[in-house]
């Protein structure tokens, strides 16, 4: 039987409704509204497998809403894949109806890295001359003119995944990961333009076909044993989910390879000690988890590991709720990605209103244009490091 | 027959009637219609289990008595009354006792009720259990109700366990400070001069915790509590107090020398009393004259 | 017309506050209990105590009945909508009005998560006692509702202790507030008759909560057994010698097992039981009393007793009670559970027979529960997609109620009888009895316009409900 949304009956059939997600859901929190929860959704889901409801638009509207951060997966006591689920429904989803032009645009242009570039360079122009905004939650408030030079080699121990957007718009984080990873006694290679974009955001928007391209490209352009080390968690999150994505052997040893930067480090804690660092006051940090990294890859532990010895590290008292950035969610729902960020803008204003480090790109954009100072754990560790030319190290 | 069903036939279900306690709370609520047959509830504790930590009784009995029979096991009730008081009493008053902080309210010590109803009826409300939300709590409803919905035949309470030692301790801080300073005291009073603080609990605790009232200026003094408090009781509210009134600042209740009017009942309230009344005892043939309403707390 | 009374709802609340559509009257036709087939009207988010009267006053108008609902996370299906009433959804009005440290108390919308109450009040040295083990999601007006329990009421005392006064949107769409947060209330105690309405008595819209003193020191006991009934035993001993622990809580052998396999907290893996026994209150006094629940559980027969040592071993024996349930449904997808109390001195009687009567079932039984106040929690734990399962898990679960009337228990100790358990209340209450909670009813509401059909025994035109076809699932307790 072919069922509507094609969902495993026995994964959907996990769910008691026991209601344990709901808080856990940034959607809900704004909301209050059951239509928004992942509780919620999973009865709709149910409902059209079942033939009791269609897909109307109300039953899209409470779809398009999930931001995918998968806190409730995590909070859920009966262990249900939400991830999965909603998933397999973004794709029902997609073959449904076409996904608006500006999102299609967007994910097109991503996947052309020369295009980004130039793209990217009219976008800084336009936005110098007063143009374009600084506080938007898709661009940096400045976007670079041209990428600082790499410093990596050709040949290394590890691959530092680049990327699409956050190579051309945030190329200061990939210098950062270089600077701390070379500190630590490890040799880099970058995995560059013929790698491209990991595809995060295509199967976000339920375009798994694309995602699915993309997976493929990524890992061909990639052979070899070496560890590949992401500093954008949604980015990482994408590539070690490729033996979900594509069900074959070879994407799951791949998947197997990748690492979060600082999952990596915290990994290898000789290579950490190794990092000379200045002795300086540890200025007080607030720490946000990305969903990605926090409910996708459960390593947002090594941030700390990691920034513990040049930070004091704050902690939010939200729990990991998510900031509501989400792949392209602010792009589609920007009301209810407002009010999930204003929640998280108090809770910032709550842990004192420090400087916010945030290891995923979407994040620190989404908080950036709320007015919050956000840089990537690994930029303050650089900054931290001994510079060899100074003396006396 | 036994007692219980005595009671039931003695309330009957025609004309007006009243169930007599100990007298010592008479005048509560307004006085007894002198038309109204006056009859006694049925005396003597039925079982007491100490390891249930709940007793089961008659409603007639005394106080003293059941606090005497609980001694015995080192339990007590939540219930307080004047001497000669019976417990059938102390529940339709309902008014907690001056431990209240320590030992809870009055109104969550009534588990299972058997009273007759203006039909005449015996009704079991509750439960035996310590815990239960088996339908509506008609126990706190009856609870503070003077007798007014039905009368106890026989209840089945809940007891706890009695303090290692209860200690008072008096000087002259005032006294808003020991709510927040002492953990869980189990009386604070003001008599405007004074301050007396009521500890209990286990004999280490309770003496660390009168150190730190001694360094705020509280001195031991008994294990009785050295103020007489005045007989009539009502809501304490802000501003000083008056000569010859205590306050119980731990529950915002004032005793006085003089009876206090109670406090009016909003037009919303006195719609559901209303009801009340006319639902349980349409003829207002039960303790006729008497009216909750008019209690001052 | 429902027309009609759309508009005046959205007229009232704002077109965004008011909702009819297939995936909203999906949605809000059920709540965690899981039976099938409830039929909501308009679903709306009032903000307001005026938004609320409107409501209500809508229903009235239309004469349709209406239904006031929280999170949705009860298990006795409290909150399922019969007869197309207006739901009162009062998620949004979730304002903490007012904390007031000295005289202890606070004064909240009805929408508060019971969670977020005690997290905004951390620092004050104060809390909101209740904490029904679904308390990251249940609001303060459902745990009113329904008289909430948790771990903690052993020593605490239920919702009911912890309610000073409330707010309340009579089902005649008039306001009255019942108690008085700052001192005894004179009169009917109308506050107390309200806590435990289930929805049937109006709607609560502001609620003045006590607030209860941070215990100064707390320890977190494991002691574990090779049989149930030396477990139980323990539990009346303890109580007996005059030491009421803040909580007692008790998993048996299958539940052990499960929780270790899934969560790994560390329970003795070849123990018939373990009791977690937490006891606070000022340090001598905590000190004692370990000492004591040592010397008595010992003397019990008890095999090893382990006090937490620090704040994360305390955290680690608790989250293995507090997802147990979850760790449950991971072994198969069905579960069935009841709520009754029983007299703690016949928890090895009534336990026991409640393994004989999964037994003749050929069910699983599961016990994880509140040994302190005798509230069992058996878990019947099944596949649904097997054939005739329904049957054998409806008889057994009656059997095990009747076990506990028949051992002097009750239906509930904390989730209610919502419309699950209306069917057993002549079990308990004779007619008579059952008529005068009918006038308690009748008080608040005479034409039983607010949530209709629950508590009490009677007339339904919840069809599929009354089959019972699907036994309520749920997934804590």
């Amino acid at each position: 039987m072919n069922l509507p949304l094609g969902l495993d009956p026995d994964e959907l059939a996990v769910c008691v409704s026991c209601g344990l997600c709901l808080p856990h859901c940034p959607t809900y929190r704004v909301s209050l509204d059951e239509r928004y929860s992942p509780r919620g959704r999973i009865n709709l889901m149910r409902a059209v497998e079942e033939g009791t409801l269609t897909m109307d638009q109300e039953w899209f509207d409470s779809l398009d809403t999930c931001i995918q951060c998968l806190g409730c997966e995590t909070a859920c006591p009966s262990g249900v894949k939400y991830g999965s689920l909603i998933s397999g429904t973004k794709t029902a989803m997609a073959q449904q109806r076409t996904p608006g032009h500006k999102l299609r645009a967007g994910l097109w242009v991503l996947k052309h890295p020369r295009l980004l570039v130039w793209g990217s360079r009219a976008m800084a122009v336009v936005q110098r001359l007063g143009l374009l905004s600084r506080n938007s939650s898709l661009w940096p408030k400045k976007i670079p003119l041209r990428r600082p030079k790499s410093t990596a080699t050709a040949t290394g121990e590890v691959v530092l995944f680049t990327g699409c957007v956050m190579d051309t718009w945030m190329p200061e984080v990939h210098r950062a990961a270089e600077k701390v990873l070379q500190a630590s006694g490890t040799a880099v290679m970058l995995s560059g333009t013929a790698t491209g974009c990991c595809g995060a955001l295509h199967e976000h928007a339920g375009l798994t076909d694309q995602a699915q391209q993309r997976a493929q490209r990524v890992m061909d352009s990639l052979p070899g044993e070496h560890p590949i080390l992401v500093d954008a968690a949604g980015c990482g999150a994408a590539l070690k989910n490729y033996g979900h994505l594509l069900g074959t052997e070879q994407a799951q040893e791949f998947a197997e390879r990748v690492f979060d930067v600082q999952e990596w480090l915290a990994k290898h804690p000789e290579r950490l000690a190794k990092i000379p660092l200045k002795e300086t006051q540890r200025p007080p940090v607030i720490v946000q988890d990305p969903c990605h990294l926090r409910h996708a890859q459960q390593c947002h532990e090594a941030v700390r590991v990691v920034l513990a010895p040049v930070a004091e590290l704050v902690e939010l008292d939200d729990e990991g709720l998510c900031c509501g950035a989400g792949g392209s969610f602010s792009l589609v729902h920007p009301e209810l990605a407002q009010g999930v960020r204003e929640r998280k803008m108090e809770a910032i204003a709550r842990a004192g209103n420090h400087e916010v480090v945030s290891a995923n790109p979407g994040c620190a954009l989404h908080l950036g244009a709320a007015g919050a100072k956000v840089r990537h754990p690994l930029e303050l560790l650089a900054e931290a490091i001994v510079d060899p030319q100074e003396p006396g190290t | 027959m036994n007692a219980l069903e005595e009671f039931r036939q003695s309330v009957g279900p025609h004309g007006p009637v009243a169930v007599v306690g100990g007298r010592t709370r008479w005048h509560l609520g307004g006085s007894i219609d002198p038309q109204a047959r006056l009859i006694t509830a049925p005396q003597g504790i039925e079982a007491l289990d100490p390891s249930e930590m709940t007793v089961s009784l008659g409603a007639g009995t005394p106080l003293d008595m059941l606090d005497e029979a609980l001694a015995e096991h080192g339990q007590e009730v939540a219930l307080a009354g004047p001497p000669g008081a019976t417990v059938g009493g102390a529940l339709a008053v309902g008014h907690d006792s001056l431990r209240r902080r320590r030992i809870g309210s009055a109104r969550d010590v009534l588990l299972q009720a058997n009273y007759v109803d203006a039909q005449g009826e015996l009704i079991k409300a509750g439960g035996p259990t310590v815990k239960n939300v088996t339908g509506y709590d008609l126990c706190r409803l009856l609870v503070g109700s003077l007798g007014t919905l039905g009368f106890f035949g026989s209840v089945i309470l809940r007891t706890r366990p009695r303090p290692e030692i209860t200690m008072w301790l008096s000087g002259p801080t005032k006294p808003e400070c020991f709510l927040t300073e002492i953990y869980r005291p189990a009386t604070i009073l003001w008599d405007g001069k004074q301050t007396a603080v009521c500890l209990e609990g286990y004999q280490e605790d309770v003496e660390k915790q009168a150190q730190k009232l001694h360094a705020l200026g509280l001195e031991t003094s008994s294990d009785l509590c050295p103020m007489v408090l005045p007989p009539h009781r009502q809501r304490l509210n802000g501003g000083p107090l008056k000569n010859g009134t205590v306050a119980d600042v731990g529950s915002s209740v004032l005793y006085g020398p003089q009876p206090a009017e109670a406090p009016e009942t909003t037009p919303g309230v006195q719609r559901v009393v209303d009801r009340l009344r006319h639902q349980f005892d349409p003829e207002g043939r039960l303790n006729p004259g008497r009216n909750p309403q008019r209690m001052s707390t | 017309m429902p027309d009609q009374l759309l508009a005046e709802l959205r007229e009232a609340l704002g077109p965004k506050s008011v909702s009819f559509g297939g995936a909203a009257q999906l949605l809000y036709s059920r709540d965690s209990s899981v039976f099938p087939g409830g039929q909501p009207g308009p679903v709306c988010f009032p903000e307001t105590t005026e938004q609320v009267v409107a409501c209500v006053q809508a229903a009235v108008n239309h004469n349709r009945s209406f239904v006031p609902r929280g999170a949705g996370t009860g298990l006795a299906g409290g909150a399922i909508p019969c007869d197309d009433p207006v739901m009162i959804v009062t998620t949004r009005m979730n304002k903490i009005l007012e904390v007031d440290k000295q005289k202890q108390f606070a004064w909240v919308e009805p929408g508060v998560i019971n969670l977020d109450l005690s997290r905004y009040l951390l620092g004050t040295g104060l809390h909101f006692a209740p904490d029904p083990s679904s308390q990251q999601s249940c609001t303060i007006g459902g745990n009113v509702a329904n008289n909430s329990g948790g771990p903690h009421c052993l020593a605490y005392g239920v919702t009911s202790a912890h309610i000073l006064a409330v707010e309340v949107v009579l089902p005649d769409a008039s306001v009255a507030v019942f108690g008085d947060p700052e001192g005894p209330a004179g009169g009917y105690d109308l506050r107390g008759a309200f806590v435990g309405g289930e929805g049937t008595l109006g709607v609560a819209t502001r609620v003045a909560v006590r607030l209860t003193p941070d215990p100064p020191a707390v320890r977190t006991m494991l002691l574990d057994y090779q049989d149930v009934g030396t477990a139980a035993d323990t539990v009346s001993a303890i109580i007996g010698a005059g030491i009421v622990p803040a909580a007692i809580e008790m998993m048996d052998q299958k539940v052990i097992e499960v929780v270790e396999k899934f969560i790994k907290v560390g329970y003795p893996q070849d123990a018939a039981a373990v009791l977690i026994v937490e006891v606070d209150g000022l340090i001598d006094g905590v000190e004692h009393e370990v000492e004591r629940i040592t010397e008595i559980a010992l003397a019990c027969g008890t095999r090893t007793v382990r006090v937490a040592a620090d704040e994360e071993e305390r955290a680690r024996i608790w989250k293995g009670r507090k997802n147990a349930f979850g760790a449950i449904a991971q072994v198969k997808p069905g579960y069935y559970l009841h709520d009754t109390v029983i007299p703690r001195t016949k928890l090895t009687e009534v336990i026991n027979k409640v393994y004989e009567t999964a037994e003749r079932y050929d069910l699983l039984v599961m016990n994880v529960f509140h040994a302190g106040d005798g509230n069992l929690h058996p878990l019947l734990i099944f596949d649904p997609q097997e054939e005739g399962i329904m049957d054998r898990v409806l008889a057994a679960g009656e059997e095990i109620v009747q076990t506990s009337l028949d051992a002097g228990g009750v239906l509930s100790g904390e989730h209610g009888i919502g419309l699950e358990k209306r069917r057993f209340m002549d079990r308990l209450f004779s007619e008579n009895d059952l008529d005068a909670q009918a006038k308690l009813r009748h008080t608040f509401d005479p034409d039983e316009r607010a949530n209709p059909h629950k508590v009490l025994p009677g007339g339904s035109s919840c069809a599929e409900i009354n089959h019972m076809d699907k036994p309520p699932e749920g997934t804590w307790v």
